[in-house]
């Protein structure tokens, strides 16, 4: 009897995940812990290791987007026979009304490889001409629904795709062509989490801090020959997690009908690369040197813009930091990362006239605002921490 | 403009380089008094004499090989093989002797040889007298191929070839001998490798040969009416091929059925196909779809061999399929 590989929930609150590509074909022997294809969930794109042994004697779904538990492969014996209905695709959770419309129970294996919308093989099926228009025009062939025989996109499908809303009638020039971007996964998750975070009423509250004896260490850690080099950022995630196991409140989820206290600062950096924001998180904040937290950093980052982070690395965050101040952004408002009650917006440090002491002195300074979900944190709560913070950044001896 | 079928047009350019000429002469089995099987040379016994419109033994062997050797003297021979399947008892002279002198004399000695030959089913000959053999000759370097589908195409073409100094397999077909078509008062000849675009499309062109290119003029009717556009083009000489009309046409329609009456394996379609996915690689917007016959001998059961070979229909059917849609 052979076994059905199922699409694995990978993460917390993964509903579906696109098949990018098989690394094994059909009749090709596979061993269990083996890659066997590669998945982009909504944030990363991970190869998947085959949970039986025996030859993969039937791919479902070649490519696409599947949701969870659905049957996508079948590894059983050489040449062993296989049914041609599929069976009974069994979501994890028994009532969900929209993955039940996606997944008629008498589909056969054969329609869900139809479906696979002329993508075979890993490849996508088009005619060179559709190729070609594709590649002068701009059009992902991606993006998409082949009409062709066998779902082949079609000469057809990519002009309609290319000519996208038709142009106002009297146009008197000609318009410059737009482009159409076809949303990824990851901007489809963004857009959804970012719609999701606009529902929870924020507010925020900002404060500068004076970063010359932040600075001094940074500068004495690099002379040290510190490699990674350590940063601002590295400093600041440091002397956050310290803020955040003083003021527990800030290191929360709001869940609904509880708010939960984490009892560790896991501080999730946001990443911007090429193919959209991803927030990897750095577990134990409070408990690492900055060393560590710069060699930890480096090494998501390096990761995240090459795409080869894990689902794992972007889950379990408690709080959030985003740092623009490389950009030279002075002061932004960043939108929360449900469900974490609070996120950091960072601006750059700068030279900035200052009143001590009666007189005018030029200091550096950066300047923080806080996003907090106010369901679970109150505007005190939120200038407590802040406060603490900066005293932190600008007295760093007391974060120890 | 005299109307003329398709065997007096065959005559007609016979008779005109014969009358203009004394090199060219005609050779064959049962071509004078008979005036050959199929009728063409009827009549030029008496016109031109024994000398010049020639019976031969039942040899094709001998008879292209004499022919070959008046070439070489000379001459501008149009030998007649009765059925293209004999063209076999023939090949040692066509392929080895025929199509290779020019080359291995470094061009001292030219072959300005005509086989004439004609085949094809829809009449029920059974296996051995309706074969469509024009591929195997179009393998062969050295030799030029000719496939004429009309009247007037087959005059002005086979007027070229007698005049051709290379060696020309001319190829007719048997059920077309009856068709009439217009041509010029004066016969004009046809350039070798030139295409003839019998009707203009622009969803997808069908490369046909011999009876097909009727075939799939109606078949380009009957399409018409679903609301597709099809552009029809006869090669008319399979070598040289006029690829750039081909290639042109493809590029325009963005689609293409080649079909033949010969069987589709290795058949003269695929050579096409493979020029036109070649040169129009990025114009294709649906496989190329090929049209032939089954891969069988011909059966003598006329209800078989119509199955056998491909009609309108089949033609009908390969359109559809490079315009098709999911759903269709």
């Amino acid at each position: 009897m052979a076994t059905e590989i199922k699409l694995p929930r990978l993460g917390q609150g993964m509903e579906s995940g696109t098949i990018v590509r098989w690394l094994k074909s059909e009749g090709e022997p596979v061993e269990k812990g083996e890659p066997l294809y590669e998945l982009d969930t909504d944030k990363v794109t991970q190869e998947v290791e085959a949970d039986a042994s025996g030859v993969l004697l039937r791919i479902a779904v070649e490519e696409g987007e599947v949701e969870v538990g659905r049957t996508i492969a079948l590894i059983g014996q050489e040449g062993e026979s296989v049914p041609d209905e599929a069976p009974t695709p069994a979501p994890e959770e028994p009532a969900k009304p929209e993955a039940k419309r996606a997944a008629p129970a008498a589909q056969t294996l054969q329609q869900t490889v139809a479906r696979s919308d002329g993508r075979g093989g890993g490849r996508i099926k088009a005619s060179p001409l559709a190729r070609r228009i594709a590649r002068e025009r701009g059009v992902e062939l991606s993006s998409l629904q082949g009409t062709g025989p066998e779902g082949r996109i079609v000469a057809e499908d990519v002009e309609r795709a290319a000519a996208g809303p038709a142009p106002a009638a009297a146009a008197p020039a000609p318009p410059s062509e737009a482009e159409v971007v076809p949303l990824t996964s990851l901007r489809r998750t963004i857009a959804r989490r970012m719609t999701e975070a606009w529902q929870a009423p924020a507010f925020q509250i900002s404060t500068s801090a004076d970063m010359t004896r932040a600075l001094a260490i940074r500068a004495r850690l690099v002379e040290r020959g510190d490699t990674p080099k350590p940063t601002i950022s590295d400093l600041l995630t440091k002397v956050s997690a310290a803020a955040l196991m003083r003021h527990r409140e800030v290191n929360a989820l709001y869940e609904g009908d509880a708010v939960r206290l984490l009892a560790s600062a896991d501080i999730g950096m946001a990443v911007a690369t090429e193919r959209g924001l991803l927030v990897p998180v750095i577990r134990g904040c409070e408990r690492l040197t900055i060393p560590e937290i710069a060699a930890a950093r480096a090494d998501l980052v390096e990761r995240a813009r090459s795409g080869k982070l894990q689902q794992a690395d972007l889950e379990g965050g408690s709080f959030t930091i985003s740092n623009l101040g490389m950009y030279g952004v002075e002061q932004f408002v960043a939108v929360l990362n449900p469900p974490q009650a609070a996120i950091l917006a960072v601006g750059a440090v700068q030279e900035t006239p200052v009143a001590r002491d009666g007189a005018v002195e030029i200091r550096p300074l950066m300047t923080m605002t806080l996003t907090c979900d106010h369901r679970s944190v109150d505007g005190a709560t939120a200038a407590d921490f802040l406060r603490t913070l900066k005293t932190f950044l600008e007295e760093p001896g007391l974060a120890l | 403009m005299p109307e003329l079928s398709y065997r007096e047009a065959v005559r007609d350019a016979l008779a005109t380089a014969m009358r203009r000429d004394d090199e060219v002469f005609v050779m064959g089995e049962d071509i004078a008094e008979m005036g050959g099987s199929m009728g063409v040379t009827q009549g030029m016994l008496d016109e031109f004499g024994p000398e010049r419109v020639r019976n031969t033994p039942i040899s094709e062997m001998a008879l292209v090989g004499a022919g070959i050797g008046a070439a070489m003297q000379g001459m501008r021979p149009v030998v007649e093989v009765m059925y293209e399947d004999f063209l076999t008892l023939a090949c040692e002279q066509i392929v080895n002797q025929a199509a290779k002198h020019r080359y291995m004399s470094g061009g001292q000695v030219k072959v300005p040889l005509t086989v004439r030959t004609q085949g094809g089913a829809g009449w029920s000959p059974g296996a051995q007298h309706a074969q469509q053999l024009e591929a195997w000759f179009v393998h062969v370097p050295g030799l030029k191929v000719v496939f004429a589908s009309t009247p007037a195409d087959v005059r002005g073409l086979l007027y070229t070839s007698i005049y051709d100094d290379n060696p020309v397999v001319f190829f007719e077909h048997r059920t077309l001998y009856g068709i009439k078509e217009e041509v010029p008062d004066e016969l004009e000849p046809i350039e070798l490798g030139k295409a003839r675009v019998h009707r203009e499309g622009e969803d997808v062109t069908v490369v046909a040969t011999g009876r097909l290119v009727h075939e799939a003029l109606r078949a380009a009717e009957e399409a018409e009416g679903e609301g597709v556009s099809v552009e029809v083009v006869d090669p008319r000489t399979l070598q040289p091929l006029d690829e750039e009309t081909l290639v042109a046409s493809v590029k325009k329609t963005n689609r293409c059925v080649v079909a033949h009456e010969a069987v589709t394996r290795m058949g003269f379609g695929a050579e096409v196909a493979a020029v036109l996915q070649h040169q129009a690689f990025d114009w294709l917007d649906a496989p190329i779809e090929r049209v032939g016959a089954r891969f069988t001998p011909l059966p003598f059961a006329p209800v078989m061999e119509e199955w056998v070979v491909p009609h309108a229909a089949d033609v009908l059917e390969a359109i559809r399929r490079t315009v098709g849609r999911n759903g269709h």
